[in-house]
């Protein structure tokens, strides 16, 4: 029985490699990602794309029964460290640091397309992921990328396409983090006809001992063509972060944002996109007092526009959960779905994921049951329309000690 | 003369109830609770039963009974229709740091570790605990009645812990759960050797840390043999002898070897656990639980044929290399060891995991099943319920809703394996502590009170 069920997937990945093959989706509940009501439909898939959503009567090589079961766009993590550090506690396993660099700093080359956690949060409905360095003791630090999770050596992604940074409590005072922020936002203003070097005699580029590659980092900011992540709780500083963003006009997306009910009216006129952990309540510093698990309902009653974080590393799928008890406490169900998917590609100007609409790349997954219950699990992942082995090194220690504890 | 002779006797009464009355003990003391009738409710009664439609009784805040069409013969009982809601016991927490790891999470409040040396017994948890860390009433708004504190895992043997009530008190011993046996926490693995061993001090290795084990019990081994001489000596005798000194390192290891104190040890590994229960067998002492235990799927039997239980995350891994084998299905594993004979515990170990144990439970539930067990849902309530009890020592007076057991009840809006289940009310010995529709009953701490503007509170 066992090797009849390999022997069939395996025909199954030949079946769906080859060139040319199609993947028809029948009868499944689906949320498109976009914010509306979910409908009973079917998806057309042809060459990794979504050829068709709807009623569809048409011959494919695969046919899937999704009746009863429910369907999303594979699920996007904004914040993780996927592919850059295997074990927390390991230095050697892990690339999320620079020595030398600041704001030029790329993982991009780091990234492990074999991490175990690649299969494991894709088996858990994540198909993409954005991958960010360590944060620095420097408002600014370096620069994440997109990965798809198909976990092929050929990475498909984007390189270099955000820069993190952090606000609020440190060493020093915030307040000069916020005009060496402002200043450095300033430097990559200045350049021109990228002469990264004339900017880095600059008394700030000197001090922070910066490199033509942080320049270059900062000019993409500067003149928004690269997104900006600020991680930040404290209200004055969500204040003061929305001043600036409006004064140099930067694309700017705010992390954590536990204070936010303070200031709610003046974060969603200022159009800025948040990342959000709806479980954490903990007042874990001084600067996120009026952290609650209201949070994610008061912005979005507001509407401002969330995406999720989740507390654990590894796990990033656990952003579901936290989607989850978003809505629990008063978040719209579809907000939510699209706080997963459409809305992360959306920010951060992900081309052809992030929602099932005809055209876009086939990143499906196919639930058991509703996917913001954590104990929901895919039963298909689909990426660019190719079935995913959900087998895991977890899945694999678990089968042989069952197997044992059956044998005793 | 007689003044002398007064104040020897009273003296002396003094000694016997210094004897008697131990430093610490619980000062709490339930407040007088009504009768209350928890009507058409559907109950997990965290013995492994589930009742649909039924009424649950508190009197005197205790559990009087389970049943259909139950009156309270009490005209003062105060009536809740329950209709499609859900009723559990009061979660429990086998694995909590708050107090001793209080928010917001500032060094001045980092009180949970006393790691200056590998083996500090003589330190108890609840010296270390602020009564008003906000973080106990977020967990009670999450449905925990009880919670057990321990003290990190930076040592070898890290000291005692405690097990609280739920309740706001302005001293420890206000919230001690009355008559619980302390724990001791011990750890394996990585961390004591990396605290130490990057001092270059013993222990830097696994080897290093079971000789640290085996040296401390041959010390306490030794110190409650020469506890029991004297105590076996006749009066007479006592009275040339002078007694041994006291030392309170070895007094909680005595008190271990007594079988007073249960040990909670923090153990990752499945052979590192192999060997914490051969040095337990070597001295004579009983392991309650292994925490986090993220190998104990691979030691089920073993844990289930030594009555120890696994307390354990649903699904954390990674963040340490003997935390990297993790299988989502360990806790069912440990549940169903030996004909379901083993004791599994959800713990949290997290301030934000304390409030949300039945979403853990339901998704080491759902693994446990997609792997091929069978399991109920009521079964899996005994995780957080009745399990943490037994492994705490209070099952004799909570964990589950059986007659005669504190009214500690959880009211939740929906099955509490959803993701969407909110506790709605949550009772301890029969009094109403939290009431979602009442935000005044949310319990302010100190810390909470006006933080942010003068005329509100922390949590509204």
């Amino acid at each position: 029985m066992k090797y009849f069920k390999l022997l069939l997937s395996l025909l199954l990945i030949i079946s769906i490699d080859t060139y040319g093959s199609d993947t028809l989706i029948k009868n499944g509940t689906i949320h498109t990602g976009d914010g509306t009501r979910a409908f009973i439909g079917d998806i057309y898939i042809k060459n990794g794309v979504i050829n068709s959503i709807g009623n569809i009567d048409i011959e494919a090589s695969t046919i899937i029964d999704a009746t009863g079961k429910i369907i999303t766009p594979g699920f996007i993590a904004p914040i993780t460290a996927v592919g850059i550090i295997e074990i927390g506690s390991l230095d050697v396993t892990r690339d999320d640091e620079a020595d030398y660099l600041n704001m030029g700093f790329s993982i991009f080359r780091a990234f492990n397309a074999n991490s175990t956690l690649i299969p494991w949060n894709r088996s858990n409905g994540l198909t993409s992921v954005i991958t960010l360095p360590q944060q620095a003791s420097m408002p600014l630090a370096g620069m994440g990328s997109f990965f798809v999770l198909d976990g092929e050596m050929n990475v498909s992604g984007m390189k270099d396409m955000v820069m993190l940074g952090k606000i609020g409590a440190s060493s020093g005072s915030r307040s000069e983090d916020l005009d060496i922020f402002e200043n450095l936002i300033g430097l990559g203003k200045q350049v021109r006809n990228k002469n990264y070097e004339k900017v880095l005699e600059s008394p700030m580029a000197e001090f922070f001992e910066l490199h033509p590659q942080d320049i270059e980092a900062l000019d993409k900011v500067a003149n928004k063509n690269l997104p900006l992540i600020i991680e930040t709780n404290r209200a004055s500083d969500i204040k003061h972060l929305i001043d600036i963003k409006n004064k140099y006009d930067i694309n700017l997306i705010l992390a954590g944002v536990e204070d936010a009910p303070l200031v709610v009216d003046e974060l969603k006129e200022s159009g800025i996109p948040v990342i959000i952990n709806p479980m954490d309540n903990i007042p874990n510093s001084f600067d996120e007092l009026s952290s609650s698990l209201e949070l994610a309902a008061i912005l979005n009653k507001t509407g401002v526009t969330i995406m999720f974080d989740s507390s654990r590393s590894h796990n990033y799928y656990l952003m579901r959960q936290g989607a989850g008890n978003a809505v629990a406490y008063g978040m719209n169900y579809e907000d939510a779905i699209s706080g997963l998917s459409k809305t992360v590609a959306d920010v951060f100007g992900i081309k052809g994921r992030g929602s099932l609409v005809k055209g876009n790349f086939a990143d499906v997954v196919i639930w058991e049951s509703d996917p913001l219950e954590p104990a929901s699990v895919p039963l298909y992942v689909l990426i660019e329309g190719k079935e995913m082995d959900l087998v895991t090194r977890s899945s694999r220690l678990k089968d042989r000690y069952i197997e044992k504890l059956i044998q005793n | 003369m007689k003044i002398k002779y007064k104040f020897f006797t009273l003296l002396a009464l003094l000694l016997v109830i210094g004897i008697e009355a131990e430093p610490f003990d619980s000062t709490y003391i339930a407040k007088p609770s009504a009768t209350s009738l928890l009507k058409n409710a559907n109950i997990y009664d965290g013995e492994g039963n589930e009742f649909l439609g039924y009424d649950l009784l508190i009197k005197n805040g205790k559990i009087e009974a389970i049943g259909s069409d139950l009156d309270t013969q009490t005209e003062d009982a105060i009536e809740y229709d329950l209709s499609g809601m859900w009723v559990t016991p009061g979660i429990i927490d086998l694995h909590s740091h708050m107090g001793v790891y209080s928010a917001p999470g500032v060094k001045s409040s980092s009180d949970g570790n006393e790691s200056t040396s590998p083996v500090t017994a003589d330190v108890w948890a609840e010296h270390s605990v602020w009564t008003q860390d906000p973080q106990f009433s977020l967990a009670l708004q999450g449905g925990v009645t009880t919670f057990h504190v321990l003290p990190g895992s930076a040592n070898l043997i890290g000291g005692r812990g405690t097990t609280f009530k739920n309740v706001q008190s302005n001293t420890v011993q206000g919230m001690k759960y009355p008559d619980a046996p302390h724990s001791l926490k011990m750890a394996c693995g990585e961390n004591p050797k990396r605290v130490y061993g990057s001092r270059r001090q013993a222990p830097s290795t696994r080897m290093g840390n079971v000789a640290g084990y085996r040296k401390a019990w041959i010390k306490a081994s030794k110190y409650k043999q020469n506890m029991n001489s004297y105590e076996s000596k006749s009066a007479e005798a006592k009275e040339i002898v002078s007694p041994p000194t006291r030392d309170l390192e070895m007094d909680t290891l005595a008190g271990v070897l007594d079988g007073e104190i249960l040990v909670q040890n923090h153990c990752y590994r499945a052979e590192e656990m192999a060997m914490m229960i051969d040095i337990a067998k070597e001295f004579g002492y009983k392991i309650t639980a292994f925490h986090h235990a993220v190998e104990a799927y691979k030691i089920a039997d073993l844990l289930a044929d030594n009555d120890i239980c696994g307390a354990l995350w649903a699904d954390w891994w990674g963040f340490k290399h003997e935390a990297y084998d993790m299988v989502q299905e360990n806790i069912a594993i440990i549940d169903q060891a030996r004909n379901g004979s083993g004791c599994a515990v959800v713990h949290s170990d997290d301030a934000i995991g304390i409030q949300h144990l039945n979403q853990e439970a339901a998704k080491a539930l759902a693994a446990g099943n997609r792997a091929g067990f069978n399991i109920s849902k009521a079964r899996a309530m005994r995780w957080i319920t009745s399990n943490p009890a037994k492994a705490a020592g209070i099952e004799e007076t909570t964990g589950s809703l059986v007659k005669g057991k504190n009214a500690d009840v959880v009211i939740w809006n929906k099955n509490p394996f959803s993701v969407y289940a909110i506790a709605q009310k949550v009772f301890i010995d029969g009094n109403l502590m939290f009431d979602r529709q009442d935000v005044t009953s949310k319990p302010v701490s100190d810390f909470d009170l006006g933080i942010i503007k003068p005329n509100a509170n922390r949590t509204q």
